[in-house]
């Protein structure tokens, strides 16, 4: 994998510009002016009640939904790029295809008109990443929920985005599997340089992960809270903790 | 009854002790052929008895010697290759258009909105009551029993591959999309896979229906195919000749089947359902 690094393959992250964003469907509005700037490489968490359109929002930054009004550009320095080649989105459920091998899930993240020998070299690259470099013939179903979650992320990684969106990619495992988890997308995140959206529905979890966590509310941004923590940052730590409590405040005020 | 099959190895103990999983498999293995063999037996004894009189029903050795007979003039090979030939065909042309269709109408509302309300009308009407029509149209013909055929397994296969593409999980396509599949990749990797479980379904009943329609078509309307050769039989009173060809159609019935199921196990071995064994 490091001999990859001089090649121009290694993606820095895509800054990401939005003006005025607009969403309806049929009914009211679910997103109603969203304005978000999110810097290249920057790590993200979204948060906010069920149904304010997080993943909404993150369907519209990875290009499988159209704006209703206002504009979403993805950046590379001065380069426009299409959500379909730079950003890849990992889904609440892993979403493997069963027909195929493990190997070959990961080898659906890569674009196409690669020979087979490199698609399945790349893929196991990408499993290796993930801890599961041996499992690469076996059938999906014979993993645990967590692992092929990291199969998930494995194929969302193996095309080297340049944005990784995260739809509550770990809200179905426990507690243990989860930090586990949080630490595997952490350290690819920081070996890769991509830009990271995370949505996720525990707190705890966005000030633990991210560089700034949004609060959405009513088709708008609420809150915006830079966590200007060292990493790797301490579960229980005493200022993630007093962040937490600030964003949760804010949401249980919203709920009454 | 099987405590009482497994007795014996059981008792042989001090001599079978490496045996016994061995003995224990033979036994399972044979544990389904246990009840056809005795009724075969109890066949064989009446007829021998007198019991059962030939004209009704010939003895099985008296069936095998038939079979013997028509496998030695030729007779039986060529019937067998007609009738064979005939049900591939037909379920070739009626299958491969139930498959077409089916993706069809389960891909497109147009499709669906133009095609499946035509489809399901036919299929109310049973396919066999074409015959008259059938043999005015083509006489005895072999596009009668090619019609007949292709009719018959068209429906179950249609109907089960319009369901199986329905019922695709949609958040795997959603998947698919977001990870740039055009519409053919999208098709060849998670459509049809996750149809295939459903078309096989359709497949094995149109196999079902499709030896049951050759076996009418062939003892109404025609010159050569094993269902002649036993209605031509009757025409001589030659009741084991009659008896012979429907076990043969019985025979090659579970070989189609066990040949889908056989397929079947090896497209869907991904799937946990199908993997024992
Ligand atoms: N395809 C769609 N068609 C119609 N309504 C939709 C569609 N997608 C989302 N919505 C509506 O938009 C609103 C926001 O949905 P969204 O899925 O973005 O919420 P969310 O913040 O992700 O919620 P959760 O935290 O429960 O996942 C909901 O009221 C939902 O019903
Ligand atoms: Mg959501």
């Amino acid at each position: 994998m490091d001999g990859m690094v001089q090649a121009p393959a290694r993606a820095a992250g895509v800054a990401v510009g939005i003006r005025g964003l607009r969403k309806a469907f049929g009914g009211p509005a679910v997103l109603q002016g969203i304005d978000l700037d999110i810097p290249a490489g920057q790590f993200l968490a979204v948060v906010g009640r069920s149904g304010c359109g997080k993943s909404t929002l993150l369907r519209l930054i990875a290009g499988l939904e159209q704006p209703g009004g206002g504009s979403l550009t993805l950046r590379a320095g001065q380069d426009l790029l299409a959500p379909a080649a730079a950003v890849r989105l990992m889904f609440q459920e892993p979403r493997l295809l069963p027909w195929s091998s493990i190997g070959g899930n990961v080898e659906v993240g890569l674009p196409r008109g690669l020979a087979a020998a490199e698609r399945a070299a790349r893929a196991r690259a990408a499993l290796a990443e993930v801890g599961l470099a041996e499992r690469a013939a076996e059938w999906p179903a014979v993993l645990s929920g967590g692992q092929k979650q990291r199969v998930a992320l494995a194929r969302a990684l193996v095309s080297r985005p340049r944005l990784l969106a995260l739809d509550e990619p770990l809200g179905a495992l426990d507690a243990l599997t989860r930090i586990g988890m949080q630490a595997l997308v952490e350290a690819v995140w920081r070996a890769e340089g991509f830009t990271a959206v995370l949505v996720t529905h525990d707190v705890g979890e966005a000030v633990a992960l991210a560089d700034r966590v949004i609060l959405l509310e009513q088709g708008r941004v609420a809150m915006d809270v830079p966590i200007d923590l060292p990493r790797p940052r301490r579960h229980g730590d005493a200022a993630l903790a007093a962040l937490e409590a600030r964003i949760l405040d804010r949401l249980l005020a919203a709920e009454r | 009854m099987s405590g009482a099959v497994l007795a014996p190895a059981g008792l042989a103990a001090p001599a079978a002790g490496r045996l016994g999983p061995a003995w224990r498999g033979l036994v399972r293995a044979a544990l389904p052929w246990l009840l056809p063999a005795l009724l075969l037996l109890a066949w064989q004894a009446g007829s021998m008895a007198g019991w059962i009189a030939e004209e009704v029903l010939p003895a099985p050795s008296a069936v095998l010697a038939a079979g013997w007979e028509l496998a030695r003039s030729g007779e039986l090979l060529r019937n067998i290759e007609v009738s064979t030939w005939r049900a591939l065909t037909g379920f070739a042309i009626g299958g491969g258009l139930g498959l077409g269709f089916g993706v069809l109408t389960g891909l497109s509302r147009l499709g669906e909105r133009l095609l499946d309300s035509s489809v399901q009308m036919l299929r109310n009407i049973p396919h066999l009551a074409l015959i008259p029509l059938v043999i005015l149209w083509f006489g005895i013909d072999e596009a009668a029993k090619l019609f007949l055929v292709a009719l018959g397994s068209f429906f179950p296969v249609y109907v089960n591959t319009m369901h199986g593409v329905r019922s695709v999980d949609p958040q795997l396509v959603e998947m698919g999309r977001a990870y740039g599949m055009d519409a053919p990749t999208l098709f060849r990797r998670i459509v049809l896979p996750g149809a295939l479980p459903s078309v096989f379904v359709g497949l094995r009943y149109g196999l079902g229906i499709m030896w049951l329609t050759l076996i009418v078509a062939e003892t109404i309307a025609a010159n050569s195919g094993i269902g002649y050769m036993a209605m031509h039989a009757r025409e001589f009173m030659l009741v084991d000749v009659v008896v012979f060809s429907i076990l043969v159609y019985a025979l090659l019935g579970k070989l189609a089947d066990s040949l889908a199921r056989l397929l079947e196990r090896l497209c869907l071995s991904w799937n946990p359902a199908y993997r024992s064994a």
